[in-house]
């Protein structure tokens, strides 16, 4: 009898369960109708994404990944145009006092907005005052804080104040806390914001489209701290768009911003962004179904699709980017495996005839074709600064200066033997052995990066001779590679990448150029380790140190942007001939199905703005490539 | 049998104590980069206030008491990378309704077309239906279920008019992923049960049964099927609670956002906090799994007595 009622009451209880589970909904707390065109339906894009977000707090986030929906839903101070050019935003005007380094904004009307779309607050001074003031705390533990650090009038003492509280850091430095006050940044009243800098930046205006000049509303920051930005309905909004739905790896729901101050500019009333790992298999297939209006076509499906002629007229490309650069780089602290002869690599590196043979062997149209059949010279590049990337004031581009201008192909069969030939003899005397073993980790997820190394290895073993090198290509971890691997200098020569925070030629010095400081070299991005040369006193330790004053010399140079792009210049051509680093190529743009016109949108080589998608109309139809060559032009 | 339970809920709270113990510590070991979504951009002095508040520069037996005593107040505590400063409860709670149902639906189809397939393969034994049988079973288990997976969503989907990815509110949007999930399960559930089905049928009491008169079908299904049943009845009540964990590849395959592949993910992110929260619901079903299967064995045949050292697991 027990048992026979333990048996129903289990039986029921599992029916029971069944039937329950999943029958609570999830409430998406938006109870406002969108806007719609006026045809009544709303102009909806849709699109399939395989990586979530990990916040959606802008305030603390570096990571790319995380600044689309900021891009979309917070305005900046200034904005870009079409052709890249630095137009109002929040701020309608503004000007600057060279004498006392502040630039002042007047900013327009503008209301924050909850994740329904109805007005919360109204935009004011003193909501990038706040903003900037919790980026600056260091329990936000805000990755982009250090942006600030030299450029905003004691920003850094403010923030070492916090953390040391009348210590010393590790240099012996006292940090006494001061008062938020005296940080570079006030709101004068509601409609006037000052920026007093530390120093001269010629690219301050330029950086204020990145997210840490974006604006937050302070009572908000106040109340939430650390919940800020962890749900849809944990932040306002002021821009084109608004977040109304955040349900992670499943979906993300941005809407028009009725209320936002250009919306007569913006085009899309829903932006609907499906979250689904498989992105890369499914999404031509919703292409072809009509289910989506976007989608990555990767290099294993394009042939086909080319040769099918439904198909070939739904494929387009993205927008080439001149914000990211591709180069080789050469470890000076290898810390891999012995199996692959750290030691041995540590010396050969050190040899400028060695890394001149890998440099002059390293043939780019051909590793760069496995991307870019079709014309992979238009993606090269001899400098490690994008052509195209930032002009003077007389509108000469950058890598018109002398020096760069004067950088030619770095391939060179005659000259990578030539260089051989003196390294082998160099190098067999200091006890080198041979081949030389050289690490090339790829990352598994990047689409073709594999096949892209192993174009490299057969072609430089084939030219340079597997005596000579022996290239060991080696998939790394398809997450946190840049940690696991460069950063943690488990490579020998590796190609790797750099995005640009800001249009001045400084931005692409980063990668390699490492501060001193009072207890020795900073550790800087972790790109070639340069500095272990120094610090070893090998051989390289001349050039670094050469090419870390010329870096010096040129940062110093704040007024005069001529002087300023030589001074870079003649750095950056002295980087790539001592072969420190072997610039390669700009990214290689996407072949997509697309239904927008990837050139209607604001364009500029850095920051957030190539993300949005103000201005930006949906077509009935998928961009050709006739069409998307007759839109570049 | 209440004092069996006792023991039973007794030894099962010191396994989920030891199980959490020893991953707690591991989780210690891994590096402190794991913790910092943005590690590579924050100063060394960001980094140690985030220790320091996150209580990992206290000595592991401390930190080791306040994991417990948080999780006795129901605090898993916050993911710092999956999703920074939310609430591991919450994200679990956001997930596992969906896992839950999928899951519970493609068991259900495993049962309802599963048990029936391997009784009637049973019952005509080495004729058509038997071989027919046998080759779905040889083609679940020997073709790579991504492989099937991905044709019956390609193809299912056109057949049904309804499109690649999943909407929980339209019913049609569940069949496919759950005659997905319940394939593997079909076959397993039809081969064991012939098997044990035919073990049965050549025992003496199915032989007196004939010989009395009875039926071969009512000799099938009234009595060689429930002593049959008996061995696999212990799998179903683990088998119903994993479908909480999800299914990695048909929930990414199909947009489903439930717990499938969260485990994973969360180890490559090196979330450790969810790690941790993700491991307990583990073990939690694994441990109830075990015990909820000796009792079903138990109503089922009386014979078996779970009081005796025999029937203990």
């Amino acid at each position: 009898m027990k048992k026979r009622r333990l048996t129903r009451f289990l039986f029921t209880a599992l029916i029971a369960s069944t039937a329950l589970c999943g029958c609570a909904k999830k409430s998406d707390g938006n109870t406002k109708t969108t806007a719609v065109t006026k045809t009544g339906t709303p102009v909806t894009y849709t699109a399939l994404y395989p990586r979530e977000v990990t916040t959606l707090n802008y305030l603390v986030t570096s990571t790319i990944l995380d600044h689309r929906i900021p891009a979309n839903c917070i305005d900046t101070l200034v904005e870009y145009d079409l052709d890249g050019k630095i137009k109002e935003g929040l701020a309608a005007e503004w000007t600057y006092d060279k004498a006392a380094l502040t630039w002042t904004f007047k900013l327009r009307d503008a209301k924050w907005v909850d994740h329904t779309g109805a007005a919360a607050a109204d935009v004011t001074a003193h909501d990038f005052v706040d903003a900037m003031k919790y980026a600056l705390t260091p329990e936000y533990e805000s990755a982009s804080a250090q942006n600030l650090f030299g450029v905003i009038a004691n920003a850094q003492e403010y923030y070492n104040g916090l953390v040391f509280n009348g210590g010393a850091d590790d240099s012996g430095k006292i940090w006494a806390p001061i008062d938020f006050s005296e940080v570079g940044v006030t709101a004068v009243d509601d409609h006037t914001l000052t920026y007093t800098l530390a120093a001269e930046v010629p690219y301050f205006l330029s950086s204020l489209v990145y997210v840490i000049y974006m604006p937050a509303y302070g009572p908000q920051l106040e109340e939430l701290g650390k919940s800020f930005g962890t749900g849809a309905d944990k932040m306002y909004y002021n821009g084109a768009f608004y977040l109304a739905e955040f349900a992670p790896q499943e979906k993300q729901i941005m809407k028009k911003n009725t209320l936002n101050y250009d919306s007569d500019h913006v085009f899309i009333d829903v932006l609907e962004r499906i979250y689904n790992a498989e992105a890369l298999t499914l999404g031509p297939e919703m292409i072809r179904r009509g289910e989506v209006d976007y989608a990555e076509l990767t290099a294993d499906i394009l042939d086909d699709w080319n040769n099918n002629e439904e198909t070939k007229k739904l494929i387009s490309r993205e927008r080439p980017k001149t914000d990211y650069s591709q180069f080789y780089c050469f470890n000076f602290d290898p810390q891999f495996d012995a199996s692959y002869e750290p030691a041995n690599w540590k010396k050969a590196v050190n040899n400028e005839n060695f890394r001149q043979a890998l440099a002059a062997g390293l043939n780019r149209l051909k590793s760069v074709s496995v991307l870019e059949p079709d014309s992979p010279d238009t993606y090269i590049i001899n400098s490690i600064t994008p052509i195209k990337f930032t002009y003077n004031e007389d509108g000469k581009d950058y890598t018109e200066f002398n020096a760069i201008a004067a950088l030619g192909d770095t391939y060179d069969e005659a000259g990578a033997l030539k260089f051989k030939a003196i390294a082998i003899e160099e190098l067999s005397a200091a006890g080198v052995t041979f081949p030389v073993k050289v690490l090339m980790p790829y990352n598994p997820e990047i689409p073709n990066w594999d096949k892209e190394s192993q174009v490299v290895e057969q072609q430089m073993e084939a030219l340079l001779g597997a005596d000579f090198i022996d290239i060991i290509i080696e998939p790394g971890p398809a997450d946190n590679f840049l940690t696991e691997v460069r950063r943690s200098g488990k490579y020998a020569f590796m190609k790797s990448g750099w995005a640009a925070d800001y249009a001045d030629p400084e931005t692409w010095t980063d990668p390699f150029y490492q501060e001193k400081g009072e207890g020795g070299y900073k550790p800087g991005y972790k790109y070639s380790f340069f500095a272990k040369a120094i610090e070893d006193n090998t051989k390289t330790a001349e050039t670094v140190t050469e090419y870390f004053a010329l870096v010096d010399a040129a940062k110093a140079i704040k007024v005069d942007t001529n002087s300023r792009f030589e001074a870079f210049a003649e750095a950056e051509a002295y980087l790539i001939n001592h072969a420190l680093a072997v610039p390669y190529s700009i990214q290689v743009s996407l072949h997509l199905a697309n239904k927008l016109d990837v050139f209607e949108a604001q364009y500029a080589p850095f920051g957030v703005s190539w993300m949005r998608y103000k201005g930006m109309t949906v077509k009935d139809h998928y961009i050709s490539m006739e069409e998307y060559e007759a839109n570049r032009k | 049998m209440v004092n069996y339970l006792v023991k039973r809920i007794g030894r099962s709270l010191l396994t989920l104590v030891l199980i959490l113990t020893i991953v707690f510590c591991l989780l210690r070991l891994m590096p402190v980069e794991g913790y910092f979504p943005n590690f590579e951009k924050m100063t060394p002095e960001q980094i140690q206030i985030g220790l320091d508040e996150m209580g990992l520069n206290d000595p592991l037996p401390v930190q080791l008491v306040r994991f417990f005593k948080d999780l006795l107040q129901g605090n898993l505590g916050v993911s710092r990378i999956y999703r920074a400063n939310v609430l591991v409860v919450d994200i679990l709670a956001d997930k596992m309704p969906l896992s839950l149902k999928l899951g519970s639906l493609s068991m259900l189809l495993s049962l309802l077309v599963g048990l029936p397939l391997g009784a009637l393969m049973a019952r005509y034994r080495l004729r058509f239906f038997d071989k027919l049988g046998t080759l779905f079973i040889v083609c679940i288990q020997a073709v790579p279920a991504a492989v099937y997976f991905l044709f019956i969503q390609l193809y299912g989907t056109r057949l049904l008019d309804v499109g690649l990815l999943f909407k929980a509110d339209d019913p049609l949007y569940w069949v496919l992923p759950a005659i997905s999930m319940s394939l593997s399960n079909i076959a397993f559930y039809g081969m064991w049960l012939r098997r044990y089905m035919v073990d049965e049928s050549n025992k003496d009491y199915v032989r007196l049964a004939k010989a009395k008169g009875i039926s071969e079908g009512d000799v099938l299904f009234k009595h060689v099927f429930r002593n049959a049943f008996v061995p696999l009845a212990q799998y179903i009540p683990t088998a119903f609670l994993n479908t909480v964990i999800g299914s990695i590849y048909i929930e990414s395959l199909y947009s489903i956002p439930g717990m499938g592949g969260l485990l994973v993910t969360v180890i490559k992110k090196h979330d450790n906090t969810m790690v941790q929260g993700i491991v307990l619901l583990y073990a939690c079903v694994g441990v109830m799994g075990l015990l909820l299967g000796d009792l079903m064995m138990v109503m089922l045949d009386p014979r078996i007595s779970l009081s005796g050292k025999e029937g203990d697991r």
